[in-house]
């Protein structure tokens, strides 16, 4: 029986779930992060355009990948649900170029030359999501509604202009300021 | 080593959330390879696509999904026998990068010959004075094309606009136009209103990667001329 492990706030500690699943192959933990994430990874494609038949089956691909992929995961460099988010937009791309777009992806995750001390990860975790969150937060709405725009509807720009009857220009400079503001705010995260 | 040019925002940001094609996802993996900052910005998008999924409402699974995913756990993963060689970086750390067909460009970065080595590229063809092609075989949006070009020290390429956009990567050598310097690892990010002739540096070849939608048109009589031979 495995201990569903929880941070002093009672929020469930997603990467010791994965960690759990690396080190133990512990189906529990396996069970609870499924019950958090695919039912998220389903909407979140759905949100892109992905047929619900198709969102489902790749949200149990996601999970299936996050049981198999476990001991790959590295906290200190992304918590559990940007992880889970990538390996979900992998799955989203074009299935047939799939492997190849993956390496392109790990790509941007070539080592940094200077390490960065790893202090106790599922604080650092949490703290990096809340910071985000709070970052994305204090966005104007129209910059915040860009930078998910991106992410939702999983169209290009140009799109979105269409989308929201601005011009294109707007929508690159608006996505600007955002990425800006959220350098400034979040450059030690990364 | 510290680039100048980088893609815009909007690029990392499509880049990071999946929805570009592959032929320019090449050219910002190239990039990528030589630019932590951007690396860093593209992990900065990526916990942010971590806040988005966490935050958003949750579907409804279809009823035994968590029961059907179990049972598939301990079968051994499909790979089917058509699917292409893994070619995560990780897996070719070791090897050395002889970049297949990519290796006869002296001075390409290692990881871009790793890069490259995941496509099939076509023989260089001539397209004018001093300036080569290949193709690269990565998928584009109809349309598109993805190819390395190739330009002798000291050449200047016809001046001319684009049809549609035009990402570029430089992996050897340098040019210059009127927006400044690209060295290798640089990213030009070109449009429909850009009007430009760049200019090779001299003493070394400039190999670039290009994804382009749309063709080049040619200004001036020098372009007028090559046009019907350039089928770029």
């Amino acid at each position: 029986m495995a201990i569903i492990e929880r941070t002093s706030d009672g929020v469930q500690d997603f990467d010791r779930l994965i960690q759990a699943i690396a080190t133990r192959q512990d189906r529990a933990a396996f069970a609870a992060l499924f019950g958090h994430y695919a039912p998220r990874v389903k909407a979140f494609l759905m949100r892109s355009g992905t047929a619900a038949d198709l969102a489902e089956e790749l949200a149990q691909e996601t999970l299936v990948t996050v049981w198999r992929k476990a001991a790959l995961f590295d906290p200190t460099r992304a918590g559990a649900s940007a992880w889970i988010f990538a390996i979900a937009r992998n799955l989203r791309i074009d299935a047939a170029r799939r492997q190849r777009r993956e390496a392109l992806h790990a790509q941007a995750e070539e080592p940094e030359p200077e390490p960065v001390a790893a202090p106790d990860h599922a604080v650092v975790t949490a703290e990096r999501e809340q910071r985000v969150r709070a970052a994305l937060d204090h966005l104007p709405g129209e910059q915040r509604r860009i930078v998910e725009l991106s992410f939702f509807e999983g169209r290009a720009h140009g799109d979105i202009a269409g989308l929201l009857d601005i011009p294109l220009g707007t929508v690159k400079s608006r996505l600007r300021l955002a990425m800006n503001r959220m350098r400034t705010l979040l450059g030690d995260l990364t | 080593m510290t680039l100048s040019h980088h893609p815009s925002d909007a690029t990392l940001a499509a880049f990071a959330a999946g929805t570009l094609d592959e032929g320019r996802m090449l050219v910002v993996a190239a990039h990528l390879a030589a630019c932590p900052s951007c690396r860093r910005a593209v992990r900065l998008l990526e916990l942010t696509g971590g806040v988005l999924l966490d935050d958003v409402a949750p579907a409804e699974i279809a009823a035994g999904g968590l029961d059907r995913v179990l049972a598939r756990l301990d079968a051994p993963e499909a790979v089917p026998a058509s699917a292409p060689v893994r070619r995560q970086p990780v897996d070719t750390a070791e090897r050395p990068a002889d970049g297949g067909a990519a290796a006869d460009i002296r001075g390409l970065l290692p990881a871009h010959a790793r890069l490259l080595a995941g496509y099939e590229l076509g023989p260089w063809r001539w397209v004018g004075p001093g300036v080569w092609w290949r193709q690269v075989d990565a998928p584009t949006l109809p349309g598109g094309r993805v190819f390395l070009l190739k330009a002798a020290a000291g050449t200047t390429l016809p001046d001319h606009t684009h049809t549609g956009t035009e990402l570029t990567c430089v992996l050897t050598g340098a040019f210059r136009h009127e927006h400044g310097r690209f060295g290798p690892g640089d990213v030009d990010e070109a449009d429909d209103e850009v009007d430009h002739s760049p200019v090779v540096e001299p003493g070394v070849e400039c190999v670039c990667l290009v994804a382009m939608q749309g063709r080049l048109r040619l200004n001036g009589l020098i372009g007028r001329v090559l046009q019907p031979f350039v089928r770029l």
